[in-house]
């Protein structure tokens, strides 16, 4: 049995760039990995929001307008599948946000973690824990 | 030896970091290394079949094909795919095309994960 | 960590560079990242070269572009895709294509 993790950092705006989604969505993959793995083998997925990437964890994104998920939609389905997700505190404050700007849980889903607002130091401290990176 | 596993979302024509992923992934396979060549989102276009090659414009499908016979594990992003109109019958001989999870069982076993994101 | 970070823009890299405290961080230039080696701006390096780093930078992407290893600095190693594979797999554990 053996667990292998995976740091997703997302440090781009999306909407224009599908980017930000993509890495959503195969962290979100990691909860199908199973059947191409042994019994008892693992990959786990953790997200971290940085830089200009805080700007997809922004509350109330209309989809209505181009008919197509929200990163915000697909936070919350991160936090319902029990995802770590980390927005780095500082990028907020750069940007003039806090943690009533940002999605943090998704209670409506019935998720029972939430995402956690952190000092860039624990998203450093994320990254040297998992096995591999993967940067958006 | 070990196992890269590279993640590709660029697009083929308008980057060149799939041509950048495909002569890593020559060099890795030269030195003994198994490699997985995943592509997803706009990364997808590799996968395409009947690609002309001009000379303003990357042109891939020769030396991917090349490498896959050689053993190179090519894997396209179905739903990437099929959102942009690249269906089963558009696909290049030996690319396969399963979902997200792939990548991610591709990187359980391997040595090193180069993920080149899109633009 | 043992880091090696892939810079391929010429732009809007600096600040992910500036967070990233490894225990070893090893800058690839490569693709439009070779400019960093190559160009300075009203005299001055590029601001990617100021790290406590080791620094690489693809040949073919240099020459692509009009520039030779002799356009380099003496602080950054000129090197091939092989050479990359090398790097990967036996000084750094982890990659960041930034």
């Amino acid at each position: 049995m053996a667990t292998t993790k995976l740091g997703f950092i997302v440090q781009r705006p999306g909407v224009k760039s599908e980017n930000p989604k993509l890495a959503l969505t195969h962290a979100i993959a990691s909860q199908s990995v199973e059947i191409y793995l042994n019994d008892g083998d693992l990959v786990t997925a953790d997200i971290a929001f940085i830089g200009d990437g805080v700007l997809n964890c922004k509350k109330d994104q209309k989809p209505e307008y181009l008919d197509m998920s929200t990163t915000e939609s697909h936070i919350k389905m991160s936090l319902l599948l029990d995802l770590n997700v980390l927005i780095c505190k500082e990028d907020l404050e750069r940007f003039g946000m806090t943690e009533k700007d940002v999605v943090i849980d998704a209670e409506e889903f019935g998720a029972d973690i939430e995402a956690k607002v952190v000092p860039y130091e624990e998203i450093n401290k994320m990254m040297e824990d998992v096995n591999h990176l993967l940067f958006f | 030896m070990g196992k890269l596993t590279i993640g590709c979302f660029s697009s083929l024509v308008g980057s060149t970091n799939l041509d950048f992923a495909v002569k890593l992934s020559a060099a890795a396979m030269e030195k003994g290394h198994k490699v997985d060549l995943w592509v997803s989102g706009n990364g997808t276009m590799l996968s395409l079949t009947a690609q002309r090659a001009f000379k303003d414009y990357s042109y891939l499908e020769k030396t991917v094909t090349e490498l896959m016979e050689k053993g190179l594990n090519v894997t396209a992003c179905e739903a990437c795919a099929e959102s942009r109109g690249y269906h089963e019958d558009h696909t290049l001989a030996g690319v396969k095309r399963f979902s997200m999870d792939w990548y991610l069982a591709s990187s359980f076993d391997a040595d090193r994960v180069l993920h080149i994101g899109g633009e | 960590m043992k880091l090696a970070a892939f810079v391929s823009d010429y732009r809007n890299t600096v600040d992910t560079l500036d967070r990233l405290k490894p225990e070893k961080l090893g800058i690839i230039l490569i693709q439009n990242g070779v400019y960093h080696a190559t160009t300075k701006e009203k005299g001055n390096a590029s601001p990617v070269l100021g790290y406590s780093a080791d620094y690489y930078v693809l040949q073919e992407d240099l020459e692509t572009r009009g520039y030779t290893s002799a356009d380099v600095g003496d602080n950054i190693k000129v090197i091939t895709v092989s050479d990359v594979v090398d790097l990967l797999f036996n000084d750094y554990d982890k990659s960041a294509w930034l």
